[in-house]
């Protein structure tokens, strides 16, 4: 009998998600947003609305109808005009993630799921810093588990619980699951999508969901080693872990080379794909340091500064 | 295309095909690997199927190539071979030659022989399944070397094991038993071998004549008196060498008048296409004799181009006309000389060439003696003619007797040692059955032997015909000879006829085991003849041709195949013949009567030794003699009959085992199918 590769890897010790070195680190990052967002509440993040801030921003004449009690009177004792006086508004940002929980996701040496929980995690506990309302969501076939309002660090236990505790397997549909998220949450702000993207019923057309609602949507496509250097040979059969689909194939360096020609077409499709909507994608491999990830390539990026 | 081994081919394509695609179904056990998503590994998959030509083909190509190879090796193991010739017919009589021309060393150092060996196992091993031969080797006569059978093997064995000989090709007795074996299919048991278990005999005897098919250099002596009655007859030309110098004619005499002097006549003929110098040798009991004398040198033309003989037998470019092409192919050389003792005479051609046999002659000769005749007649004045002539030959010990005499006289008077007491016997107008083992002449009368009578009485009639070329007849001018009336002679068919008339035979030599006669079958005294110059001259060449056996036993001197006749002398049981090759056979002997020997297919000295108290012992030498079988260019065709018979090509017929090719394609779809795996093309 040929032999079968284990459907489970052995259970493996868990390194906490994020360690305390990193965490102060990322105390000192702030999660941004390229788009003008109405928050509901007032948050601490300044706007580039103008609104009831303690920092000035312009003056303006005073038309009736203003509030009074922003009328600068030093001006008006000087001028004997009236003028208000003009605050940046300071609002709240909306900072969700829609994780993939997927079979595919619990593949891959690193594992795929839990590099995605580390970043997840990172940029999460950067929003609770900054008193984002951070919001969380798992999917597999669709949204599996959510966590939504998280603000302040002292709900980071929480946050981690349900990075912890997010069950991994099932198929993949980000289309049902952006389509679940764009209902569920009808509020602006930062979306990111961590995904290895291995969806078959279309991964393109679930972005424009997120983009409806006027989000700024980052991708970061997670893909372990394996993925992206095969090392199998022989005749083998391959057995998909989310659909059971078998294909079988001999392994040769003819067929390597077009797998990884696909593979490169594919992501670059995604990639196109983003760059044409404002979206921004990230490729990255399970092996790639994600303390690196988050505070070199992320910010290089503008998701965090 | 034929198989040599279909049955084995088939047994192991029954099994060995079910196996393979069993084993093909089985073989192909993937191992199994999870992996996140199968979509772009059947992305890849799919972009190579497209790219890649004849898919439907290539799902299964290394079981085609499979299949391809187990197909090559079973054709090897079927044994296939190319069969280029036509097809035979099924049955087939394999004549092969084995006369002394089938001697002759080719370029490449094998004999003819072995090459028509050579060609008649390729044509054997080329007859289809079923199809059943038989095997006659000829030379002077024919041996059946196998019977008709079916069992390839065998007859390929018999083939190989057929020997030459030294005798003269002559196809008179073989042709008509070849047809009669083909058309009735006789059976002798104990020839060659009976047909063996398998033989198609009883179908084959249904099925009309076999075709012959003829392995032989063409040179056929009797071939244009033959015909072929039932089937085709096949000739396959073998040999291309045409260089060859050889004895042609050999005697050996005694002067009866000189009888210390020995006098040797050697014809030599040049067979090649360019002229050729050499000597001509003499020995006398295997030493050369003393004197400048024993050795001549001849210059012999080129021979005459033979219009049958084969393009290969011309051996380079036209001679050009010099004097040495003038000389005639063929010069006589005399050797004479004294020798008072018996002994060998050998006579030989100092050449090397391609046939040897016909480079020596031999001839046994016995010391001088008178030579005794006897002359029996109750007429006077035939008497006085006899009487008359022995003077004149200086013939010193005869004797005269009237009939009523000669038939009453003591054995001891006219027969010695079981052979007659005289060299010659003259009998006038007598016929009787006293015949000791001699030489006898008639005149108006005929031996008392089976075959022989005289017939109606012809008269008035001219001699229309003489055999001229006969020794008794050479220089006799018959034509000025009348004879008034002469008895018609009833003859055997061995006969040969020395005077005729316009339907009669009137004069005829006639030999039998032990005896010679010449019969004339007319009264001396009722013609010219004995008044004519051509009388002595009779008389003298039938002394010389008759009783010279008291000087040279010239019926010692034999061809390759003939029958050595001796007379067993008194008290003997038995005589040991002893062959050329060393050989050595006794057979059983009544004293009295003529031992018949015809084991004698070598050419070359025999000796026959009897066990009789005196230790008789009688020498023979088998010269072949025969300028047809020196001629060894091999001839394109002959006449059989009224028709030609072409050569179709010996050379030609191979049979070529294919199993090595066979071999070699499985080996090179090996490879393919192993860079096929190695390539991962196939998906």
């Amino acid at each position: 009998m040929a032999d079968i590769a284990p459907t489970t890897l052995p259970p493996r010790p868990q390194a906490p998600l994020l360690d305390a070195d990193f965490l102060a680190r990322l105390e000192q990052l702030e999660i941004i947003s390229r788009k003008i967002h109405a928050a509901r509440n007032k948050g601490e993040r300044q706007s580039r609305r103008k609104g009831e801030s303690a920092e000035f921003a312009d003056y303006r004449n005073y038309v009736s109808g203003d509030d009074i009690r922003h009328i600068d009177w030093n001006i008006y004792a000087r001028l004997d005009r009236l003028f208000l006086k003009l605050f940046l508004e300071e609002e709240e940002l909306n900072v969700s993630f829609l994780l993939d929980v997927s079979g595919s996701m619990d593949s891959g040496e690193p594992q795929k799921a839990r590099y995605a929980k580390r970043v997840a995690a990172a940029l999460a506990y950067i929003g609770l810093c900054n008193y984002d309302r951070v919001n969380l969501y798992a999917y597999a076939e669709s949204v599996v588990a959510s966590r939504n309002g998280l603000r302040s660090r002292r709900n980071l236990p929480q946050l981690l619980k349900f990075l912890e505790d997010a069950p991994l397997g099932g198929g993949s549909n980000f289309v049902a699951a952006a389509r679940q998220f764009a209902l569920r949450h009808t509020q602006k702000g930062v979306c990111v999508v961590i995904s290895d993207l291995f969806d078959k019923h279309g991964f393109q057309q679930g972005l424009p969901f997120l983009l409806g609602r006027n989000l700024d949507v980052y991708v970061l496509q997670v893909l372990s080693p394996q993925e992206m250097e095969p090392e199998l040979a022989g005749d083998l059969k391959l057995v998909d872990v989310e659909d059971e689909d078998v294909a079988e194939v001999t392994i040769s360096k003819p067929l390597l080379a077009k797998y990884k020609a696909n593979l490169q077409a594919y992501c670059e499709s995604i990639r196109d794909y983003c760059n044409q909507r404002g979206i921004s994608y990230l490729l990255t491999a399970t092996t790639h340091p994600f303390e690196q990830l988050v505070l070199t390539y992320l910010r290089a990026r503008g998701l965090v500064r | 295309m034929t198989f040599l081994s279909p049955m084995t081919g088939l047994l192991f394509a029954g099994i060995a095909i079910p196996l393979l695609l069993l084993l093909y179904f089985l073989k192909l056990r993937r191992q199994e690997r999870r992996v996140s998503s199968t979509f772009l590994w059947k992305k890849a998959v799919q972009d190579l199927q497209v790219n890649a030509p004849f898919q439907k083909l290539r799902r299964n190509l290394l079981l085609f190539l499979q299949l391809l190879l187990l197909a090559a090796v079973l054709l090897g193991l079927a044994e296939p071979v190319a069969n280029f010739s036509r097809t035979p017919e099924k049955r087939i009589v394999v004549m092969i030659d084995r006369s002394a021309s089938m001697k002759t060393r080719e370029a490449d150092g094998r004999s003819r022989l072995e090459h028509a060996q050579d060609a008649a196992v390729d044509f054997v091993r080329d007859l289809p399944d079923h199809s059943s031969a038989m095997v006659l080797s000829f030379g002077a006569v024919p041996t059946v070397v196998c019977t008709f059978t079916d069992d390839k093997r065998r007859l390929e064995r018999l083939i190989r094991g057929i020997e030459p000989t030294d005798e003269p090709s002559l196809i008179g007795e073989a042709l008509p038993l070849a047809i009669a074996y083909s058309t009735n299919l006789v059976d002798i048991p104990g020839v060659g071998g009976s047909s063996g278990a398998g033989s198609s005999v009883p179908e084959a005897a249904m099925q009309g004549a076999a075709d012959i098919e003829f392995f032989s250099d063409g040179r056929i002596a009797d071939a244009d008196r033959q015909y072929v009655t039932r089937g085709n007859l096949r000739f396959y030309r073998v040999g291309a060498t045409a260089d060859n110098v050889g004895i042609t004619a050999f005697d050996v005499r005694r002067d009866f008048e000189r009888p210390g002097i020995i006098s040797v006549f050697v014809q030599v003929e040049n067979f090649g296409a360019q002229p050729v110098k050499t000597d001509v040798g003499i020995s006398l009991d295997g030493k050369p004799l003393p004197g400048p004398g024993s050795i001549r040198e001849v210059q012999l033309g080129p021979a005459a181009r033979d219009k049958g003989a084969s393009p290969g037998g011309s051996e380079g470019e036209e001679p050009a006309g010099t004097v040495a092409e003038a000389l005639p192919p063929a010069q006589n050389v005399i050797f004479e000389f004294a020798h008072e003792a018996g002994g060998m005479i050998q006579v030989e051609v100092h050449r090397d060439d391609a046939m040897k046999v016909d480079n020596f002659a031999q001839a046994p000769i016995d010391p001088p003696r008178q030579v005794r005749i006897l002359g029996v007649s109750d007429r006077a004045s035939m008497r006085v003619f006899i009487e008359k002539a022995m003077r004149a030959f200086e013939i010193q010990d005869y004797r005269l007797m009237g009939t009523e005499e000669y038939d009453n006289a003591p054995d001891g008077d006219i027969a010695q040692g079981g052979r007659s007491a005289y060299d010659l016997v003259i009998l006038d107008g007598h016929d009787t059955d006293r015949l000791a083992p001699g030489n006898y002449l008639f005149f108006g009368g005929v031996p008392k032997v089976e075959g022989v009578s005289l017939g109606d009485l012809v008269e008035g009639e001219p001699i229309i015909f003489g055999r001229e070329d006969h020794p008794l007849m050479r220089n006799v001018a018959y034509e000025g000879i009348f004879i008034s009336k002469w008895r018609k002679l009833e003859l055997p068919e061995h006969a040969v006829s020395l005077l005729e008339g316009s339907d009669s035979v009137l004069m005829a030599a006639l030999t039998d085991p032990g005896h010679r006669y010449v019969i004339g079958s007319f009264d001396l005294l009722e013609s010219n003849w004995p008044i004519k110059e051509a009388f002595p001259i009779f008389l003298q060449n039938a002394i010389g041709y008759l009783a010279s056996g008291g000087l040279i036993e010239t019926k010692r001197m034999i061809r390759p195949g003939d029958t050595i006749s001796a007379t067993v002398p008194a008290e003997a049981t038995t005589a040991t013949i002893t062959r050329p090759d060393g050989g050595i056979d006794e057979r059983p002997a009544r004293p009295g009567t003529i031992l018949s020997y015809a084991r004698t297919k070598d050419a070359g000295v025999y000796r026959v030794a009897f066990d009789d108290p005196a230790q008789t012992s009688e020498t023979y030498a088998a010269n072949l003699l025969d300028a047809n079988e020196s001629r060894i260019a091999p001839n394109e065709r002959f006449t059989v009959g009224s028709e030609n018979v072409e050569a179709v090509r010996a050379e030609t017929r191979v049979n070529e085992p294919l199993w090595p090719w066979a071999a070699g394609m499985a080996l090179v779809l090996l490879i393919v199918e192993w860079w096929i795996y190695n390539r991962r093309v196939m998906i």
